[in-house]
């Protein structure tokens, strides 16, 4: 069984379609690449499988770990191990990093019936936790992303992920505002954190990120639906070529 | 007989008789009374005031002390001694000598004793610090019964906070006026927490004033805490003066009450004066919380910084109303003012009103003021990372309130206050914990770490 299966997802915000009917299938162990040109649904994707209510789901289904994802609210699919790595992470001014972590992983935690992690535990994990992305000291009692670098954000992104070990974690072009050596801090961490037994979708524009996270599968994510599907040299391809020849190919196989 | 008519048929029979040269002072007030009685519908300052239904009521004035109950009231603060002042129903309470002083000069007790044995010291403060503008006021100064006296004399440092402690427990429904006078001399400082809270749930009107005198280059600490049941009403005006290079830092905490109007004037009578004002009120049910806060800047290079900030949720319905008033001298002055609310329902309201008054252009003034709503995004991204939705809004919320809690400079204090914001924003009746609306602590989902924020 696979660990998260999308079947005809479609998707709406107000009266626009933006997902019209996707598929896809992700095992335990593996790395997806999502690709495509932009406006084309894969924020959207994203935000769908871990509940976001500004869209509204209107055919097909999301399973994760055997269960239906789209009947549990925000919180549950979190706890249950979807973790969104955000395009633009939020700022929450007034909240230090270490707040919101220890109560993120604390209310997890008794999601899944473990007491929760005394102060010194936590300090510990976040300390080792912090070597991943190699973040500095003092950002951890700083607030929440208020006044951060781009840089600073997506490490904090992948900081984060490494706090709560979700079992499928999302990246919302994670490599999006981020120089050769953030990225590669970036990059590594995330690879730090791949394991046989999770799973991880990295949806981005360019190839470069895809040299330091190689992906076992490339989709390309076109017009609300995953048109095409190869490996890692899909991403190579479309790196030269652009994507003007995707939509020939698929105007031509219309016809 | 309702506490509009006992006042205005009592105004002009003083409760405590004061020697001749403040006496002109309670006639004056009896005057103002007897001109403008309690219209205010045309008043912009009182506009959005309503007490009307503490006037109309019919309550009891404690005459005399009450005996002293076998349990000592305390509002204690984790691991901060403080001297304790206690005004209970109106009366200044001690084991001991009713007025105390100290060796180095310091004078602290009721007020009562002090007009009687140190009326020049009273006479400094006394009625100095404002005009008799409005008939509340008028009504304190006429018909006032205790309060507390706080003398420092120059040069003094006083370590030790001083802590008074407004008590209501009369088994009636009752009307207080009580009166506080402070005086820092010269070149001292003094930290001054005041607690107002309610020890039952009986119906107190309270209308407090409390005068203070900063002279120069003296510092005063002024914190305000607030938590009263949702019967009482309580109007708490507090005029300031202010010598050259003199600082006022003043915080007041709105926790819980039926309606509540913290009046402030603060006058600047010369350069260099450091102002600020910070309020945080949490209204809920059917509470009203107004906060009024004029600052007269009238001499050059003085400083002024208020910041509001209040949660409000059901039907409480709430205002601010700052007057900056920067006269035509005040050339160099500074002032900011910000109101920031987050609404909780479509029920709750909040009018708010900055206001700058400026006759010299050579100053920096602003002001701002915002309403809104929690952030959706914010609390999806917390959501997202497992912290369920009531939990999110709490935290949110907190956060919210956090940059008024920062600048509590006493850092028991300001944990013990932390602590109290978050039980309140978790929907528990906010209270010390020695007092009977105390509830406890439980199904806390989250514990902030306040070390770390």
């Amino acid at each position: 069984m696979s660990l998260l299966s999308i079947r005809n997802l479609h998707a709406s915000i107000g009266d626009k379609e933006i997902l019209k009917g996707v598929n896809l299938e992700i095992n335990e162990g593996e790395v997806h690449s999502i690709m495509g040109p932009n406006g084309n649904g894969k924020s959207t994707l994203a935000a769908v499988i871990v509940g976001n209510s500004k869209f509204t789901v209107t055919q097909g289904e999301v399973i994760f770990k055997g269960k239906n994802v789209l009947e549990m609210p925000v919180e549950e699919r979190a706890a249950e191990g979807l973790f969104l790595g955000f395009q633009y992470p939020v700022e929450i001014p007034g909240v230090s990093i270490s707040t919101f972590m220890r109560t993120a992983v604390n209310e997890q935690r008794k999601y899944r019936g473990l007491d929760p992690l005394s102060g010194s535990e936590f300090m510990k994990l976040m300390e080792e936790k912090k070597q991943i992305v190699e973040l500095t000291a003092n950002l951890a009692s700083r607030s929440v992303n208020e006044g951060f670098s781009g840089g600073e954000k997506k490490k904090n992104e992948i900081f984060q992920m490494a706090m709560l070990d979700p079992k499928m974690a999302i990246l919302d072009e994670t490599d999006s505002g981020l120089d050769i050596d953030a990225l590669r801090i970036v990059a590594n961490g995330v690879n730090k954190l791949r394991r046989p037994d999770n799973a991880t979708i990295v949806i981005t524009h360019y190839q470069r990120l895809l040299d330091y996270i190689v992906p076992d599968f490339v989709h390309i994510l076109y017009d609300g639906r995953i048109v095409k599907t190869g490996d890692k040299n899909l991403a190579l391809e479309l790196e030269e070529k652009g994507y003007a020849w995707i939509k020939e190919e698929l105007e031509n196989s219309n016809k | 007989m309702t506490t509009t008519d006992l006042i205005l048929s009592h105004c002009d029979t003083a409760t405590v008789q004061l020697p001749q040269s403040m006496a002109s002072v309670q006639k004056e007030a009896a005057d103002f009374l007897d001109a403008n009685k309690f219209a205010f519908a045309k008043n912009e300052v009182w506009r959005n005031v309503d007490f009307s239904d503490f006037m109309n009521d019919e309550l009891l004035v404690p005459q005399q002390n009450a005996p002293t109950p076998q349990t000592k009231f305390t509002c204690g603060i984790p691991n901060l001694d403080t001297t304790q002042l206690t005004i209970r129903n109106g009366f200044y309470q001690t084991d001991g000598e009713p007025l105390q002083k100290l060796g180095n000069g310091v004078v602290i007790g009721s007020l009562r004793t002090a007009i009687a044995q140190c009326p020049d010291l009273v006479a400094k403060v006394f009625g100095t610090t404002t005009p008799v503008n409005n008939s509340f006021l008028a009504a304190n100064t006429a018909m006032f019964t205790d309060g507390v006296f706080i003398y420092i004399p120059d040069n003094a440092n006083v370590a030790k906070p001083l802590q008074i402690l407004g008590v209501a427990d009369h088994e009636k429904s009752i009307f207080l006026q009580t009166r506080n006078l402070v005086y820092v001399g010269k070149n001292s400082s003094l930290t001054l927490i005041h607690c107002d809270d309610s020890y039952n749930h009986n119906r107190c009107f309270s209308n407090t004033v409390t005068e203070i005198v900063i002279d120069e280059y003296a510092r005063l600490d002024h914190y305000k805490m607030q938590n009263l049941n949702d019967n009482s009403g309580l109007i708490n005006q507090t005029f300031v003066r202010m010598r050259q290079n003199a600082t006022l830092l003043s915080n007041g905490i709105s926790f819980n009450g039926g309606n509540i109007r913290n009046h402030n004037e603060i006058r600047m009578d010369g350069e260099h004066c450091d102002v600020q004002v910070h309020g945080l009120y949490l209204m809920d049910k059917e509470q009203r919380i107004d906060n009024y806060v004029f600052v007269e800047h009238s001499h050059p290079n003085c400083n002024s910084y208020e910041l509001f900030k209040g949660i409000m949720d059901d039907n409480a319905h709430g205002s601010f109303n700052g007057h900056v008033l920067v006269c035509d001298g005040a050339s160099k002055t500074n002032a900011q003012q910000s109101n920031k609310n987050i609404l909780l329902t479509d029920k709750a309201t909040i009018n708010s009103k900055p206001f700058l008054e400026i006759y010299n252009d050579d100053v920096k003034c602003s002001h701002g003021s915002s309403i809104g709503q929690l952030d959706e995004q914010a609390l999806f991204y917390l959501m997202q990372r497992g912290i369920r939705p009531h939990t999110a809004r709490t935290l949110l919320m907190f956060a919210f309130c956090d940059e008024v809690l920062k600048s509590v400079g006493i850092a028991p204090l300001q944990q013990q206050l932390r602590e109290m914001v978050q039980r309140r924003l978790q929907g528990e009746l906010s209270s010390c914990d020695n007092c009977v609306m105390s509830c406890p602590t439980d199904n806390c989902h989250f514990t902030i770490d306040v070390s770390a924020i």
